[in-house]
């Protein structure tokens, strides 16, 4: 599995955001799909975190705007689903699940290596922004526990050995 | 209509009542923190559960419609009992123990239930450390605002006044279940232009108004029906006022008006009723204003006024009805002279009714409605302007502040001409110029009615005496005829409602019909005189003391 | 048994529509084009489906709620937001079989009358939202989906939509706000979506797995389909089982078989040197059960009566080095998180759950805290709440209390009190120098 890394836009270059004719093309194609506008904000939410890995003050604005809501409303919606950043994430996050049946399978062990190989609590990000811990809940695969997500991807059946392998291997690319 | 019984009582409502409010006209009382009669129905407190007989679970009242031969149990069901108790244990696990310094003490919701209700013995067995939010426990959000997150229950009717109400949907919930707080879009100034409605319908002290808080504790003040002196809407309201202070506007409920909202303009214009520039009657002679005393002024004034041939009064949209009744009846009709009402647009201003539809504005006075409906002449400010330049052997003032012109330089050297008469209270520079400056007071001195824009003649109340001891005597003048001494409560003042004053002007100059003794009087014998008030009764237009349960939800 | 829902695992180059459509694919749907909407209707309640999604509710007879009369669109809405902790059977059927599940939802299309569905697919599984979208693209170059779907006249549209992140939106007024671009609030009922759904219009929520058993119902008769597993209790069931057996995964089963026959069959059992100490039934939100009641059949019906629910088939089986406290901590943790904070119950009730069950690890039990954690879970179900987030957290917490009282009683027993903490005391003024000795 080759995890795409996140690339997040700086902050600053968000604060005027305007979508581009490819972005306007996507966004029409959403507003076919559905009978209100509104429908359509939480995919466009997801074009704008494909497009710049994080979801900046200006980027909700931005969606605002087009889809006719109050930023307010929109940075609401964003933040009650746990996915939409917020905050620029790290190139890998990596997304631990925390829940039952991956806490009694080696889950604790792995989120607990991880930290101390990573040397960072849940929630927080490595200096050099590579990996971003986050203690997730589950994730529905439970019977390849215990899982962890980085990005896009699941990787599950986890040892402690094969996530260093995973970490080493997205560490070098990064 | 369905008819149905609510704790053992009887009650017949409109279809779709819900039931806290049939209960309500049953004379029942169901708890609610989230539910707003104006806002939508999102039955998220779960306080409101009332037992329907029949039902294996408790329904939430606010979102239970009455139906015909319903059985509703509230007070009388010791399973409702028991749930209320539960759900004001979770409330209560994390709600701060902060009364004694929330201003909202007094009139919270939560407070309330929790002091009354079921014998005041809500507890809760948390021992837990409360969740807490900080950096949002002391926080500006807007202009008008202060949010204590910590305090907040969770019932959305702030997020909703924005959404459904003002239409800006600037608040908004961030995060979810327990961590979810209130804030703006990326924390930036709430600005809607009715941002203190939020802290209103607030049930709990999670925000509340910046511009009131700590100046007085909520149980202190005494409301009086009164009417929004901001625009031509008319919003209703209470006078909250201590000791004679203003100390804020509250919305009183018209669903045809203001329901229960009131813009961040009219009530922040509370504190302009405690200005009080002019305290005694003053005559200019020699250049120089000295000090009289109200008998000398009326007799003099009374004298000027018989001796004028030409007599012109500039009135104002500002006053009451029943005070330009006055005026033009005695100016006018008695005296001959000739009256304008200058009117000016001022800003835009729009509020909302009880059925969602926005009433505007364009009219920055509170009675414009009323002076057209006495016939009087409206003005616009090219027209004051000719009116002014206009020959004329003594000019009356009813209200410097009736038009910005008058305070201009051109108007003043006008006004300079010949002999002006001034009934002012603020600080005008019409004083510099006026050979009688006469002090009247604010609206929360006399009783009154206003005409809407919306046509509807709406009753305000006095909310207190004007300090000082100034009365009519049996020979018509006023005493006292040396000046007041101080009073307990405010300056020692002889300023004096205007409609007071033109009765006895009224009286010095033999207009005995005008000598009447309160403004209902005033008001009885203009409805049978003009058509625009014909049929209206002074006491059955609003305006009664009463504070009732419904509008301190409103409020609190 | 034969496998029915998961015939296509193994199957190389399963997920292409040729590979479905030799297996007899989209036939089902072939054949309700044939019949009357109602018609479809009728044999969906004949073969005593019921939903696959927790709640068990008769599938057929959920359609039938949809007005007849309502003259504008209706939507059917694909329930993929499989998040209930336990459950992972839903991303096995898209990820060997996505026609299965696109046929499934043509054919509750066309029984109620609509002609958009709606995929609401759970965030994270970026990957299956995929295989879902390619799915779907075939069909429509297959001419199974779109406009007139083959000359029969009837108009199809499937799109994905994602959720992103919150398990709440598995409910599904919550899942039908959140299509809407709202908070995933749960909305207060009545009105039920059959009546007032998505876009205020009538919609009908089912889940992968129901949808899944339709063409099977349409080709091989609700008769068949009836006459695996016991009465009301019909058709096969996924069982997907987690935690401390040999081969956990998902398998597919005649309903109504005992968690024995699941656990010690096709699962091997629990793992080496370990024995059974206690198991989920239904996902997490359904009350555990003991050792002891293994030989419940894992049905609607059965779990009902033994005082469980069969949920969504998600059988977490826990052995004996797992400490009962900690668990009801960990699921105390992840409905507070999930919990959407409407309804002061819920979002109050499961945070302080939480708080008493971490004090309770944490070394810092107090013998009240069982009677306490009873009371919350008592008051935040039985319909105090909008929706039944506020049950899913009390029954697991309350059952773990109420069946494993001795594991609550030895934490408490050997607790350390609640750390005080310290007050500033000012000194006492003696020993002040130039106050006396």
């Amino acid at each position: 599995m080759s995890t795409k890394p996140i690339l997040s836009v700086p902050t600053e270059q968000l604060e005027n955001t305007t979508f581009d004719a490819t972005m306007e093309e996507r966004i029409l194609e959403l507003l076919k799909r559905y009978p209100t506008t509104r429908a359509t904000l939480i995919p466009v939410l997801w074009l704008c975190q494909e497009r710049y890995g994080w979801l900046a003050p200006g980027v909700i604005r931005a969606v605002a705007d087009r889809l006719g809501e109050s930023p307010a409303y929109v940075e609401g919606v964003a933040t009650f689903y746990t996915m939409f950043y917020t905050k620029p994430p790290a190139k890998f996050v990596l997304q631990a699940c925390e829940t039952l049946s991956c806490a009694v399978c080696g889950g604790k062990e792995l989120l607990h290596h991880l930290e101390s190989r990573l040397g960072i609590k849940p929630g927080e990000k490595t200096p050099d922004g590579v990996f971003q811990l986050v203690g997730v809940q589950c994730l529905g695969a439970c019977g390849t526990a215990p899982v962890v997500q980085i990005n896009d991807d699941y990787y599950e059946n986890l040892t402690i050995e094969r996530l260093d392998a995973v970490l080493d291997d997205l560490k070098g690319r990064s | 209509m369905p008819k149905l019984t609510i704790d053992g009582r009887e009650v017949e409502v409109p279809p779709g009542t819900n039931l806290i409010e049939a209960a309500r006209a049953a004379g029942v009382e169901v708890p609610y923190f989230c539910y707003h009669p104006y806002l939508s129905v999102v039955g998220q407190c779960r306080i409101c559960m009332v037992e329907v007989v029949g039902q294996p679970r408790l329904a939430i009242a606010c979102a239970t419609p009455a139906t015909d031969g319903m059985v509703v149990k509230s007070e009388t069901s010791e399973r409702t009992k028991e749930a209320r108790e539960a759900v004001m244990e979770f409330l209560l696990a994390n709600h701060p123990l902060d009364c004694p310094v929330c201003d909202q003490a007094g009139e919270c919701l939560l407070q309330d239930h929790a002091a009354t209700e079921q014998g005041g013995q809500f507890a809760t067995h948390m021992v837990e450390t409360r969740r807490t939010f900080p950096g949002y426990e002391r926080r500006l959000i807007g202009p008008h605002v202060i949010q204590n997150q910590n305090r907040c229950i969770h019932c959305s009717r702030c997020i909703r006044f924005t959404r459904e109400i003002s239409e800006t949907a600037a608040l908004t919930y961030k995060s979810r279940g327990n961590s979810a707080y209130i804030d703006t879009f990326n924390g930036e100034p709430f600005t809607d232009p009715f941002s203190a409605c939020a802290a209103d319908v607030c049930p709990v002290g999670a925000l509340t108004v910046r511009d009131f808080r700590f100046r007085k504790r909520a149980w202190k003040l005494r409301a009086t029906p009164s009417v929004c002196p901001g625009c031509s809407i008319g919003c209703n309201l209470f006078l909250n006022h201590h000791e004679r202070v203003v100390y804020r506007f509250t919305p009183r409920e018209n669903p045809e008006i203001n329901a229960t909202w009131l813009c961040d303009h009219g009530r922040f214009l509370a504190d302009s009723l405690n200005a009080q520039s002019y305290l005694h009657p003053h005559h200019r002679a020699a250049g120089q204003l000295s000090r009289v005393t109200w008998s000398e002024a009326l007799r003099a004034l009374g004298f000027d006024l018989k001796a004028a041939h030409t007599l012109r009064v500039v009135g104002s949209a500002n006053l009451s009805n029943e005070e330009l009744f006055l005026a033009r009846e005695l100016f006018v009709g008695h005296l001959k002279g000739e009256m304008v009402v200058p009117v000016w647009a001022g800003e835009h201003r729009r509020m909302k009714n009880g059925r969602g539809e926005w009433l505007r504005s364009t009219d920055a006075h509170p009675n414009s409605q009323g002076a057209r409906r006495l016939g009087l002449r409206i003005v616009d400010p090219a027209g004051l302007s000719r009116f002014l330049y206009g020959a004329a052997d003594l000019t009356i003032v009813l209200d410097p502040t009736a038009h910005p012109v008058l305070a201009e330089e051109e108007a003043l050297q006008l006004l300079r001409v010949s002999p002006t008469v001034a009934f002012a209270r603020t600080e005008h520079p019409i004083a510099n110029v006026a050979s009688w400056l006469l002090p009247t007071t604010s609206m929360a001195c006399h009783d009154g009615t206003l005409t809407s824009s919306t046509g509807a003649v709406q009753r305000f109340s006095a909310a207190f005496e004007p300090p000082g001891d100034v009365r009519r005597t049996a020979h018509g003048g006023m005493s006292p005829t040396v000046p007041t001494l101080a009073q307990p409560y405010g300056p020692p003042a002889e300023a004096r409602p205007l409609w007071f004053l033109l009765t006895v002007l009224a009286r010095e100059l033999g207009a005995t019909t005008l000598d009447l003794p309160d403004v209902g009087s005033v008001f009885a014998l203009m409805s049978g005189r003009e058509k625009g008030f014909a049929g209206l009764d002074w006491d059955k237009l609003a305006g009664s003391g009463d504070d009732s349960f419904r509008e301190r939800q409103h409020v609190g | 048994m034969e496998s029915v829902l998961l015939r296509a695992r193994g199957v190389p180059n399963s997920r292409s529509i040729d590979t479905y459509l030799a297996a007899g694919g989209w036939s089902g749907f072939a054949k309700a084009l044939s019949m009357t909407p109602d018609a479809v209707v009728q044999e969906t309640i004949e073969s005593e489906l019921r939903g696959r999604g927790g709640a068990g509710f008769p599938t057929g007879r959920k359609w039938s709620f949809v007005p007849k009369d309502h003259p504008g669109p209706r939507y059917l809405i694909c329930n993929a937001d499989e998040s209930e902790p336990g459950t992972f059977k839903d991303r096995e059927i898209i990820e060997h079989d996505p026609h299965m599940v696109l046929e499934g939802i043509a054919i509750a299309s066309y029984a109620i009358r609509s002609n958009t569905a709606y995929i609401y697919i759970r965030g994270e599984f970026v990957r299956w939202a995929a295989l879902l979208e390619d799915a779907i693209g075939e069909a429509h170059r297959q001419g199974w989906l779109g406009r007139n779907v083959k000359g029969s006249g009837y108009d199809l549209d499937i799109w994905v939509h994602r959720g992103a992140g919150a398990y709440i939106c598995g409910e599904e007024t919550a899942l039908i706000e959140s299509i809407e671009g709202k908070r995933g609030f749960p909305r207060l009922k009545p009105p039920f979506p059959a009546v007032v759904g998505v876009f205020g219009k009538p919609t009908v929520v089912n889940n992968v797995e129901t949808l899944a058993c339709l063409p099977h119902i349409l080709t091989k008769g609700a008769k068949w389909f009836a006459s695996i597993g016991r009465p009301k209790n019909t058709g096969t069931k996924l069982y997907c089982v987690s935690g401390h057996v040999k081969r956990p995964g998902v398998y597919e089963l005649p309903m109504g078989v005992t968690f024995r026959e699941i656990i010690e069959g096709p699962c091997g059992g629990i793992r080496e040197g370990h024995t059974l100490k206690a198991f989920f039934p239904g996902g997490s939100s359904a009350p555990v059960m003991r050792a002891s009641e293994v030989d419940v059949r894992a049905d609607f019906d059965a779990c009902a009566e033994a005082g469980t629910m069969l949920g969504s088939g998600g059988v977490i089986v826990l052995d004996d080095s797992v400490d009962m406290v900690e668990t009801a901590a960990n699921l105390a943790h992840f409905y507070a998180h999930e919990s959407c904070g409407q309804c002061t119950p819920c979002r109050e009730g499961s945070d302080w759950a939480r708080d008493i069950l971490d004090r309770i690890v944490a070394g810092h039990g107090r013998p009240a805290d069982p009677e306490t954690l009873l009371r919350i879970c008592r008051f935040a179900s039985q319909g105090m709440t909008i929706c039944p987030l506020g049950d899913a957290f009390s029954l697991p917490i309350s059952s773990i209390v109420k069946k494993f009282p001795e594991e609550f009683e030895r934490h408490i027993r050997a607790a350390s009190t609640v750390p005080q903490k310290k007050l500033p005391v000012l000194p006492w003024a003696g020993s002040r120098p130039g106050f006396g000795s």
